[in-house]
C-alpha cells in the first residue's frame, strides 16, 4: 500500500523525524501513538505529501510525487488536526467539497446523494443547512469527517485514509461512531492511518500501533505486541499496567 | 437585467437627437440608412454605446478580480485597492506616460498605445508579488499585513505619481489626473476589442475556479488533498488578476471598490460559495458599474463627475462594514 523508509524530517537543525520506517498492507488500521511532540503529525504530513521529504514515498508501487494531483485525490485522503474555522459555507457545501474531485461545475444526484449518506453516518444531516463557522467543535469535526470520506467513495480499490488526531472533542458516543466508520472502511481492503490519543480505543480498533517517541520508532506491532508495560511507562514516561479488556480480551492500559 | 440597463442607459444623454429615439438612430446606424446625419451617428455609436459596452466590460473584470483575490487571499478586504494592486498599475502607466512622451516621436503609434497598458500590467503584477510576499507565509495569510502593505505601496505610488505631476507637461498632465480619478469618458471600439480578449483570455481561466476557491478555504494543503494544484492556482490568479486590474487601470483609471462592493453584496445572498459568487460577480460588476457611469454622466449634466467618486462613495462605507464584522471574528 503504502512503504516509506527512513524518513527524516529536520526543522531548523531540530529533527522532528529521525529514521522513520513506515509500511502498510491492504485492509489494514494503523494507530500511530506517542507522547506529545513525538513527531506524530509530522509523520503523517510526510506521509500524505503534504511536505516534501528527500526520501522515496511509495504509494501503490508508484513514488507519491509521480501520482497526478487530481487523480491521487481519488485514491488518499486526509483529515487535518487543525480544521480552519472560517468557512462561510453551509454544511452540505463543506462536505461536498469532498465529491469536488468527481464532478466538474455542478454535482451530479449521485455526489448529491452520497454527502447525504456520510452526514447521515457521523449525525449531521439535521445541520446541513446550517452555516459551518456557527456549529460547535465536535460538529465541525464531524463534518469533516464526512468531508474526507465522501472523497474516497468511488470505484477504485485499496483506498487510503490519513486522519490526524479525528476524535479530538467529540463525545463518547461519537468517537466510537468515528472509529466504527473508520474501521468499516478499512474492511474492502482499503487502509487507515490514524494518529490516536486514546490508547485504549487504539488497542481495540486498530490492526498495526506505531509507538513514536522523539521522532523515532519507539515500537511497532500488533497491539498486544506494542501496548506491554515497559513500552508504554518508557514511551510516555508515567507509570502504568496493563490488564485484560474483560469484554474485547484486547490489552487494556491504565495509567497511574 | 443587463441588457435592459443598456437599453435605459443609451436613452440618457446630454445629446439631443431631435426628438427622434436613440433606438431608432440606433437602428438606423446598423441599417446603414445614409440619412442619418453623421453627429447623430458618432454620438449613438462612437460615444454612447462604446462608453456602454466598456462599462459592462471593466465593470465585470473589477468584479471578478476582487472576488478572485477575496479567494487567494481568503479575505473580504482584499481587492485591488486595499493591497495596492490599483496604485501599482496606476504608478507605472503614470511612468510610461511621463517618459513615454519624451520618446513619443521615436516610437510607432501602436507602440505607445500598448505601453500604457503592458506598464500598468507589469505595475500590477509587482505590486501583487510583493503585497502576496510580505503579508502569506506558510499559506496562511496575515490580514493585518495585507492591508499595510497595500498602504505602503499606495503612498509610495501616490509619492511618485505626485512627482510626475509636478514635472510634467500640460498635455501628460491631463493624462495623469485622468488616471487618478477614474473615468470612461475615453471608450473607444479599440480599447473595447482589447478589453474583451483580455476579458475572454481571464475568465476562461478563471470562471471555472470557483470549486477551487471555495476549496483554498479548508486551508491550502486540505485544497491539495482534494484534487487541487495549489500552486498552479495561485500563480494564475496572482498573473490573471493583475492582467485585468492593469488593463481596466490603462484604459479607465482608477475606479475603485467595485471588486469589493460587488462580492459583499453576493456574500449576502450566497455565503462565500465562490461557485455562484465568481460567475455572478462577472454580471454584478457590469450592473453596477453601468449603473455609476450613467448617473455620473447624467446627474450634473451636461458635465459629468468622475465615475470613481461615485463608486468610493459606495465602497467606503461597505468597507467599513467589513471592518465591523470582521472585528468580532479578529
Amino acid at each position: 500500500m503504502i512503504k516509506a523508509h527512513q524518513i527524516s524530517y529536520k526543522h531548523k537543525e531540530f529533527h522532528i523525524l529521525d529514521g522513520v520506517d513506515v509500511s502498510l498492507d491492504y485492509g489494514e488500521f494503523l494507530a500511530i501513538v506517542g507522547p506529545n511532540g513525538a513527531g506524530k503529525s509530522s509523520l503523517l504530513s510526510v506521509l500524505a505529501n503534504e511536505v516534501k521529504s528527500k526520501q522515496k514515498i511509495v504509494f501503490k508501487d508508484k513514488n507519491l510525487n509521480d501520482w497526478e494531483v487530481r487523480e491521487l485525490s481519488k485514491h488518499k485522503a486526509k483529515f487535518s488536526q487543525h480544521n480552519s474555522n472560517d468557512i462561510t459555507l453551509e454544511v452540505k457545501d463543506v462536505v461536498m467539497m469532498g465529491r469536488y474531485p468527481y464532478f466538474d461545475a455542478q454535482p451530479r444526484q449521485e455526489d448529491i446523494d452520497a454527502t447525504n449518506d456520510r452526514m447521515h453516518e457521523t449525525e449531521v444531516f439535521h445541520l446541513k443547512d446550517r452555516e459551518y463557522n456557527t456549529l460547535s467543535g465536535g460538529e465541525k469535526q464531524r463534518v469533516h469527517l464526512s468531508r474526507v470520506m465522501v472523497q474516497l467513495e468511488n470505484e477504485i480499490t485499496h483506498k487510503l485514509v490519513f486522519l490526524d488526531e479525528p476524535l479530538n472533542n467529540l463525545d463518547v458516543k461519537h468517537q466510537y461512531k468515528a472509529l466504527e466508520i473508520i474501521k468499516n472502511f478499512t474492511k474492502n481492503t482499503n487502509s487507515a492511518i490514524v494518529v490516536l490519543h486514546d490508547l485504549n480505543l487504539a488497542a481495540q480498533f486498530a490492526d498495526k500501533i506505531l509507538l513514536m517517541k522523539s521522532g523515532r520508532v519507539a515500537a511497532y506491532g500488533t497491539p498486544e505486541e506494542v501496548f506491554t508495560a515497559e513500552n508504554i511507562s518508557e514511551a510516555y514516561n508515567f507509570p502504568c499496567t496493563i490488564c485484560e479488556h474483560p469484554i474485547t480480551n484486547n490489552p487494556m492500559i491504565i495509567f497511574g | 437585467m443587463l441588457v435592459i440597463l443598456a437599453i435605459v442607459a443609451l436613452y440618457i444623454g446630454v445629446y439631443d437627437f431631435n426628438g427622434v429615439s436613440p433606438f431608432t438612430v440606433l437602428g438606423q446606424f446598423i441599417k446603414g440608412d445614409p440619412n442619418l446625419a453623421l453627429s447623430d451617428k458618432y454620438v449613438i455609436w462612437d460615444v454612447r454605446a462604446s462608453r456602454i459596452i466598456m462599462a459592462i466590460l471593466v465593470g465585470s473584470m473589477l468584479a471578478v478580480s476582487g472576488t478572485t483575490l477575496q479567494g487567494l487571499f481568503k479575505n473580504p478586504l482584499a481587492t485591488g485597492e486595499a493591497i495596492g494592486l490599483t496604485s501599482g498599475a496606476t504608478l507605472l502607466a503614470a511612468i510610461a506616460i511621463v517618459l513615454g512622451g519624451h520618446f513619443k516621436q521615436y516610437l510607432p503609434e501602436m507602440v505607445q498605445f500598448s505601453l500604457v497598458g503592458i506598464s500598468a500590467f507589469v505595475g500590477a503584477l509587482l505590486a501583487m508579488m510583493l503585497v502576496y510576499r510580505i503579508s502569506t507565509s506558510a499559506g496562511k495569510t496575515n490580514v493585518v499585513m495585507m492591508l499595510l502593505s497595500g498602504v505602503a505601496i499606495t503612498s509610495i505610488g501616490f509619492s511618485i505619481t505626485g512627482f510626475l505631476i509636478y514635472i510634467s507637461k500640460d498635455e501628460q498632465l491631463r493624462d495623469l489626473t485622468f488616471w487618478n480619478m477614474g473615468s470612461l469618458a475615453g471608450a473607444t471600439w479599440t480599447k473595447n476589442i482589447v478589453l474583451t480578449v483580455v476579458l475572454i483570455i481571464s475568465y476562461t481561466i478563471l470562471l471555472p475556479k470557483g470549486k477551487a476557491l471555495n476549496a483554498m478555504m479548508l486551508g491550502e494543503k486540505d485544497a491539495q488533498h482534494l484534487g487541487i494544484n495549489v500552486e498552479r492556482l495561485k500563480k494564475q490568479i496572482v498573473i490573471i488578476t493583475s492582467l485585468m486590474v492593469g488593463t481596466c487601470v490603462a484604459f479607465s483609471g482608477t475606479i475603485g471598490f467595485v471588486g469589493l462592493i460587488v462580492p459583499y453584496i453576493l456574500r449576502l445572498l450566497f455565503k462565500s460559495n465562490y461557485v455562484f459568487i465568481l460567475p455572478l460577480s462577472a454580471v454584478l460588476g457590469s450592473i453596477l458599474l453601468l449603473i455609476a457611469d450613467t448617473f455620473s454622466r447624467s446627474i450634473v449634466a451636461p458635465s459629468e463627475l468622475p465615475i470613481g467618486i461615485l463608486t468610493s462613495l459606495i465602497g467606503g462605507p461597505i468597507f467599513i462594514a467589513i471592518l465591523i464584522k470582521f472585528k468580532k471574528s479578529l
